[in-house]
């Protein structure tokens, strides 16, 4: 789950990273008693959920006397589609250098992948593209608590010293904050000295228990839902529903009713071993969007019952057309059960692909 | 054989939960037919050595429970260890076994957080451990052994080679193999996490090793590019499916390494690295078995 702004700022200030002065506010008018903290001119942020927020919009410049009243525009603004409940009254900095500075799992390796570049304020993707030279990259193996000084000095290289400790503490929260990314960009130098003028850190949904976090924001209400009953569900914008088992068998669907020119209302795969009721659960939640008008289930497995399944569609008893695919144990009387309801039943995953985009067609 | 045969003996971790036993007793009938060893102990802490029943000794199905992998290690030949552990404990088991000195290490559990994985496989380097998963289904060699949770009837032996990131997807391809009467070496789910141990590479390396092995399929997903790696590494001839090529960008598909993240690992780019190293690219994976025998056709 990605931390907002001021909360991954937060975490950074109390790890010892300068950030500039600020303050969260929810209304136009808790921005009032703060006026005098912020100087002459600051700066107006929205924490919204979304990436590319200042091109949107979401950034906006103000002073002592307008402050209040850019702050009620910001707040009656949409940005991509989010309403702004909260936003962050920042310092303006005075900047000098803007760096950039961030910390990743490194699938390869297997281990953090720290990356720093003297040329931020810029998208490190454009800077990776380009001037690949331009970033300095460290792996550092995931048992060490610091980083040792020849890591710090590979990375910065002749920018300025004070840096070495921010990359030392950014390492710290990304192992203990259960992090996959830890990002600041930019920092940048100040006459004041170094501060992160934004971070982002992204929290891994497999830690979030013990990170004390107990929703888990970037799911949609239908997705949590789902999450609560084991499913790994993601919301598409097709017609098409589908159940499968296995991340991996229920994506080769997905692709498949692209392949034959259909499109896939959703991703839900209902796990390992799935019995009747996960299966009605299943079947219920992806029948509740509107623009559902078929469901694919595509199960395949050892372990599953198909006779739960067969239950578990039966029971669901949706309005929606099904069309299923089984192959497992006790698949003859999964198959019985189906074919006496009128349940219509097909031997591979590319004939009920194929019917499903028919229907839909 | 790749990772072990029927000669090895097999440690569960975890043996007496709900998955451990269940699993237990599949992966030894699976030794049974195939006159293999399976799995010869069992960990679980706190219950080993404990009298039920009036028998000294805590078993599941007839399988010997110990508190300890190293207690285990002292009265039982152990080659690989498979990890049916929750996700808390799961990293602790990997540690333990791979402190131990067992060779090959099989993590089933899903959910681990991902700092927890990269601690775990960092000491398993240093003492020498091959890590299969975390969140895998395992391997299973024809006619040799099974360590893990694949479904055994749908596999049949013969010289393709199967890496996967997935479980069930893996089973659609091993049945789409065996239904077009391609056998298979060995079949290996590597699991779906961003950070896993044994990599494609890895494997490919082991299967360039094994005279049983004449070719492999290669099934990949979305996120990261250790298929391009592995392809890259290797001269075996390949055949590769990538799963998620309708995926969305930033969305975890299923599996927690399955995410397009900052326009990387999405399955489109993948497919054109793979094709530029000349691996044919099936774009169903009912079109694999066809392939595979193209590729024996033309180069083995």
């Amino acid at each position: 789950m990605k931390l907002r702004e001021h909360e991954a700022k937060n975490v950074l200030k109390a790890a010892g990273i300068p950030v500039p002065a600020g303050f969260l506010i929810r209304s136009p008018d808790e921005l009032t008693p703060h006026l005098g903290e912020l100087g002459d001119a600051f700066v107006l942020k929205a924490q919204v959920d979304v990436g590319g927020r200042g091109k949107a919009g979401g950034i906006l410049m103000a002073d002592k006397a307008s402050g209040t009243k850019v702050a009620a525009e910001l707040f009656a603004k949409e940005i991509k589609g989010l309403p702004v409940k909260e936003i962050l009254a920042e310092q303006k900095l005075a900047i000098q250098h803007e760096y950039y500075l961030s910390i990743t799992v490194d699938r390869s390796s297997k281990q953090p992948l720290i990356l720093f570049t003297e040329a931020g304020g810029v998208e490190i993707e454009i800077t990776a593209k380009e001037h690949p030279e331009l970033i300095k990259k460290v792996v550092a193996n995931p048992l060490m608590k610091e980083l040792p000084p020849f890591m710090i000095r590979e990375l910065i290289g002749t920018a300025p010293k004070e840096i070495g400790p921010v990359i030392n503490q950014l390492f710290r929260i990304f192992i203990e904050k259960d992090a996959l990314l830890a990002e600041i960009n930019p920092l940048v130098t100040t006459p004041d000295g170094v501060f992160a003028a934004d971070a982002k850190i992204i929290v891994d949904d497999n830690a979030l228990g013990r990170q004390g976090i107990t929703v888990n924001r970037d799911l949609s209400d239908r997705e949590r839902e789902a999450e609560k009953y084991g499913f790994s569900y993601v919301e598409l914008d097709g017609a098409i529903g589908v159940i499968g088992n296995g991340a991996g068998l229920t994506m080769a669907t997905l692709d498949l009713i692209e392949f034959y020119g259909g499109k896939a209302a959703n991703f839900l795969d209902v796990g390992g071993g799935a019995e009747a009721d996960r299966v009605e659960k299943a079947v219920r939640l992806v029948s509740s969007v509107p623009a559902v008008k078929v469901i694919v289930v595509n199960l395949l497995g050892g372990i599953t019952k198909c006779d739960e399944v067969a239950k578990g569609i039966i029971g669901a008893g949706i309005s929606q057309k099904v069309i299923v695919r089984l192959a497992g144990t006790n698949e003859a009387e999964g198959r019985r059960l189906l074919s006496e309801k009128g349940y219509e039943m097909l031997d591979t995953m590319d004939l009920v692909v194929k019917k499903a985009v028919e229907v839909t067609a | 054989m790749i990772y072990g045969d029927r000669n090895t003996g097999i440690l569960v971790q975890g043996a007496t939960g709900k998955q451990g036993e269940f699993h237990i007793g599949l992966m030894n009938a699976y030794a049974r037919q195939v006159g293999g060893k399976g799995v010869v102990a069992g960990v679980t802490p706190g219950k080993g050595g404990k009298e039920v029943h009036g028998v000294p000794v805590y078993k599941v199905h007839g399988v010997p429970v110990y508190n300890t992998v190293k207690e285990a290690m002292v009265h039982h030949d152990i080659g690989s260890a498979v990890i049916f552990v929750p996700a808390g404990a799961a990293a602790d088991a990997i540690m333990e076994e791979a402190n131990a000195g067992i060779d090959t290490i099989v993590c089933i559990t899903e959910h681990i957080p991902v700092q927890d994985t990269m601690k775990a496989l960092a000491y398993a380097r240093m003492e020498g451990a091959s890590v299969i998963g975390p969140n895998c289904p395992g391997l299973l060699s024809p006619g040799e052994v099974k360590m893990g949770i694949m479904p055994a009837g749908l596999f049949s032996r013969g010289n393709v080679g199967v890496i996967s990131r997935s479980g069930t997807l893996t089973y659609e391809v091993v049945d789409e193999l065996t239904r077009a009467g391609i056998g298979q070496s060995t079949v290996i789910g590597i699991g779906g996490d961003p950070v896993i141990g044994q990599t494609f590479a890895d494997v490919l390396e082991r299967f360039e090793k094994d005279p049983e092995t004449k070719a492999v399929v290669l099934v990949g997903e979305v996120g990261g590019n250790l298929e391009e790696e592995g392809a890259k590494s290797t001269n075996m001839p390949i055949v590769s499916y990538i799963a998620g090529v309708s995926a969305p960008p930033d969305k975890r598909m299923g599996h927690a390494g399955a995410i397009v993240e900052g326009g990387e690992g999405d399955a489109k780019s993948k497919i054109a690295r793979l094709k530029k190293h000349g691996v044919p690219v099936a774009s169903r994976v009912s079109e694999i078995p066809e392939m595979v025998r193209e590729l024996f056709r033309g180069k083995c």
